[in-house]
């Protein structure tokens, strides 16, 4: 029976495809960028990778779902600045929106040009017999800043491009991507651990210059560095002490929710809980599925052992340069395994399509709240200036491009320990999300109207609204995340002031994110005066206006 | 100097009505301007179930009511997303599933019946106040709303008019867009957009420091971005492919003519701000469904825009 009648109207549009929203947020939580460089990281925790992926996507989807219900209640709204300014006020929505969504990316270009270096440049240039090249971008801080400077120019391209053209390079790197895995797996899996350590030798040796006996060498320095990583197992403490590293890799679901969707309802609040929640799904049963055939052929100690001589080195933790002068990237290890060198070009380039179908996204968020910040007169009208030629928001993009820049440089060559920050690079994110689950916790009481006429309203659990049970568990799982980062008990994690006598009392990570949020409120605190005496009152603009 | 308020695309929520209506005192402006699209795009069925019960289904919830206060509940939250309570029985229904004809009419006597309650609650609450209030319907409008909104002592149908604002600025505008795929009621090719505003451009004393309130916006200006739909009218890649879908004509009348401002709205998705060549253009988008009246203030100068900034009330 009939439960709606719908006219002609501008904008009434079908849903959309909960597959292409699946590409999206599978792409956002990137297992070959974000997922093997952090795993390679892990290599001293002491709870099982294995357990720790599946008790971190557990608590995620939780977090899929308080974004699922928040679109659900205001679509098309712009995401978390909204979101934060409509319930928790302008200034907190712009603090946080800013510092998570532009300026803690200028700190995320270093480790996207990071990952250029080590899963697209290195590999192939290696394949390709370029030794000197390859070698250079995997082992010099100029190799690591050139990386950087290629990162911001392809992303600027992406930028230029518009958003149009990159959805559909996104789509054609999943296809290609997802082949790539597909071949790299199907490697390892009829490989074997004698052919695989016949073929390490083989390769490092010809491709990049490695001595013979590399897999020997790897191996001891890896356990000096103090490999423990378990596959499995751990004890339970362990594998929650590992999520606050693992959670770099897979908090990020919803940067692939979609906005869209009129007159519609609790369809697409599960659309988008289908679309984020099987991309989270799916990558962590392929993340279980290539750690599994990492373990069979190339070995799980190797493996781990490998990410220890490696990171323990660059970190400046040893002198010990590592036997093998790349980072050890299973999917070149998997190549090793056979002796066709186009077969192995061709699988390096189509893993590579993980990192060019990943790296808009850097910008893509920026470039969106720049534009929502000067809309509301808190940046100069002149930063949401558009090209007329090019369509590139030129000025938008001088102030994602610049300050990453000078954030690159002081990461390439580490200076004040800025090697140290990688995990800031979450942590800030988190905390904007932190917001977010906190409006999304306080919605349902706060604008009891705007929830109760929403597609939501009827999910409850023990008559509490879903949008609140969700947001506490979620909450309180990024609390526990911001507890072990800032506070650091079990000195793990190197990013804030520890209490552990043990611990790093990181002071460049905790004065680069204060000044992330002292600059935030400058800008705001300052353009709302400057505003006033134009005679815009800024409190306004995001007040709520009487209905009576 | 004149400060405005511009707000566009309600489409038949109540609660943004009330909000325009109070926003000339809240944002201390003296002229509201609203664009086009005042109307509602969806008619909810309650259907009765015997004595004080009706079962309704919104946004693909089912409710079961009982009792009146339930149902005068459950009418103004389906209004306050700017949908249309239409009490019914199960037989009118399996009848109205066979005659789409009939499912227009009571579309049309649901929106004029709103849009009358509108004006005379415009009438009611802006006597005794000095504020000028201008109405633009768009493209999404049936044609027999300009009649209610003339009816109006303090609403004044700005349709295909040049309106004086004050000495130094006037408004021309319309809610006419260029094609869309949904063959809406206010439609045409671009050569004959080309002429409609042609048709008031020329009778401006002074057009650059003129105003367009035109619904449509002008082509690739940032403003027109909306999702790429497939032929099914399903948007691409997610809704992450966006394409610009503004008029070529409006783009044209705006570079030659250099107004000092364009008011602009039909893509919700599109809120914003660029420049052509010296002309602001502001499309402040639409939340409505929310009961969320976003707008714009522009504080309007001779030969300048003193300052502006978009809203969210």
């Amino acid at each position: 029976m009939t439960n709606l009648f719908v006219r002609k109207a501008t904008g009434l549009v079908r849903s959309w495809s909960v597959f292409d929203a699946f590409v999206y947020a599978l792409f956002s939580i990137n297992l070959i960028t974000l997922g093997l460089y952090s795993f390679s990281q892990m290599y001293y925790f002491g709870g099982g990778l294995i357990p720790a992926l599946i008790v971190s996507a557990l608590f995620i989807f939780f977090e899929v779902v308080v974004y699922a219900a928040l679109i659900a209640v205001m679509p098309r709204s712009g995401g978390d600045y909204v979101w934060q300014s409509r319930i928790l006020g302008g200034a907190v929505g712009f603090i946080l929106a800013v510092t998570g969504w532009w300026f803690i990316l200028w700190l995320w270009v270093p480790l996207y040009g990071d990952m250029f270096r080590h899963i697209v440049l290195v590999p192939l240039l290696g394949v390709l017999g370029a030794r000197d090249a390859a070698l250079w971008f995997a082992g010099t801080q100029n190799g690591a800043f050139t990386a950087s400077m290629l990162t911001l120019m392809i992303v600027s391209i992406f930028i230029a491009l518009g958003m149009r053209t990159y959805a559909r390079i996104q789509k054609f790197s999943f296809y290609g991507g997802m082949l790539g895995l597909l071949l790299v797996i199907m490697l390892l899996l009829t490989g074997s651990p004698d052919a695989f350590r016949a073929g390490l030798e083989r390769n490092a040796v010809e491709l990049f210059g490695a001595q013979p006996g590399v897999y020997e060498a790897t191996a001891a320095l890896g356990s000096n560095a103090g490999a423990a990583l378990p596959f499995v197992g751990g004890g339970l403490g362990l594998i929650f002490l590992t999520l606050p590293y693992l959670v770099f890799f897979n908090l990020w679901p919803n940067w692939g929710a979609t906005l869209y969707g009129e007159v519609r309802g609790a369809t697409d609040f599960k659309r988008n809980i289908l679309g984020m929640g099987s991309a989270l799904a799916v990558t962590t049963l392929l993340g279980i599925l290539l750690l599994y055939a990492i373990s069979k052929t190339i070995g799980w100690d190797f493996y781990v052992q490998a990410g220890g001589a490696w990171w323990n080195h660059v970190w400046g933790l040893t002198e010990d340069a590592p036997a093998l002068p790349v980072w050890p990237y299973p999917a070149l290890f998997a190549s090793f395994l056979t002796t066709n060198r186009l077969l192995q070009f061709l699988v390096l380039a189509l893993m590579s399509l993980w990192w060019f179908g990943w790296s808009g996204t850097v910008f893509l968020s920026s470039t969106r709240v720049i534009f929502a910040a000067a809309f509301d007169r808190l940046l100069p009208e002149k930063v949401a200036e558009v090209d007329e030629r090019t369509g590139t928001p030129i000025y938008a993009l001088l102030m994602m491009v610049l300050p990453s820049v000078v954030v690159a440089y002081l990461f390439s060559y580490n200076i004040a320990s800025f090697q140290s920050l990688t995990l800031c690079s979450t942590l800030v994110i988190a905390v904007t999300y932190l917001g977010t689950t906190i409006a999304a916790i306080l919605l349902p009481y706060r604008k009891p109207d705007l929830y109760k006429a929403s597609p939501i309203a009827k999910y409850n659990v023990f008559g509490i609204p879903l949008i609140t049970v969700a947001g506490l568990i979620f909450g309180g799982f990024l609390v526990f995340l911001l507890y072990e980062w800032i506070l650091d008990p079990n000195a793990l994690y190197g990013i804030g002031y520890s209490i552990n006598e043990a611990g790093y009392k990181n002071g460049t990570s905790i004065i680069y994110m204060l000044a992330n949020y002292a600059l935030a409120a400058l800008i705001y605190f300052g353009s709302r005066a400057a505003r006033r005496r134009e005679g815009i009152d800024l409190d306004k603009v995001h007040a709520e206006i009487p209905v009576e | 100097m004149t400060k405005l308020f511009f707000a566009t695309d309600i489409h038949g929520s109540d609660i943004c009505w009330s909000k325009f209506l109070n926003a000339g005192k809240f944002y201390g402006a003296d002229v509201l301007l609203l664009g086009g699209d005042m109307t509602g795009k969806a008619v909810v069925p309650f259907i009765h179930q015997g004595g004080k019960n009706y079962r309704v289904t919104l946004l693909e919830q089912v409710f079961e009511i009982s009792t009146d206060d339930e149902l005068q509940d459950m009418i103004k939250r389906v209004r306050s997303r700017g949908y249309y309570p239409y009490l019914t029985n199960p037989d009118e229904i399996a009848e109205l599933e066979k005659s789409p004809e009939r499912v227009s009419q009571i579309f049309a006597q649901e929106v004029l019946k709103v849009v009358q309650q509108w004006m005379e609650l415009a009438d009611k609450k802006l006597d005794g106040t000095d504020m000028k209030v201008y109405c633009c319907p768009g493209n999404d409008d049936m044609e027999e709303v300009d009649a209610l909104v003339r009816s109006s002592r303090r609403v004044v149908l700005a349709e295909g008019q040049v309106t004086p604002l004050d000495g130094v600025h006037e408004m021309i505008a319309s809610g006419w867009s260029n094609r869309t795929p949904w063959d809406t009621h206010r439609e045409e090719d671009e050569d004959q957009l080309a002429l409609r505003y042609e048709a008031m451009i020329c009778q401006l004393r002074d057009p650059r420091n003129a105003i367009f309130n035109i619904h449509v916006p002008p082509f690739r200006s940032s403003l027109d971005e909306a999702p790429e739909l497939d032929k099914d009218l399903r948007p691409k890649m997610a809704g992450q492919a966006l394409k610009p879908v503004g008029s070529t004509a409006l783009r044209k009348a705006i570079e030659q003519t250099q107004p000092l401002l364009g008011l602009h709205g039909h893509i919700h998705e599109g809120r914003g701000a660029t420049r052509i060549g010296k002309t602001l253009c502001i499309n402040p988008g639409s939340m409505y469904e929310q009961g969320t009246l976003l707008g714009a203030i522009v504080n309007l100068g001779k030969n300048k825009i003193e300052n502006y900034v978009l809203t969210t009330g």
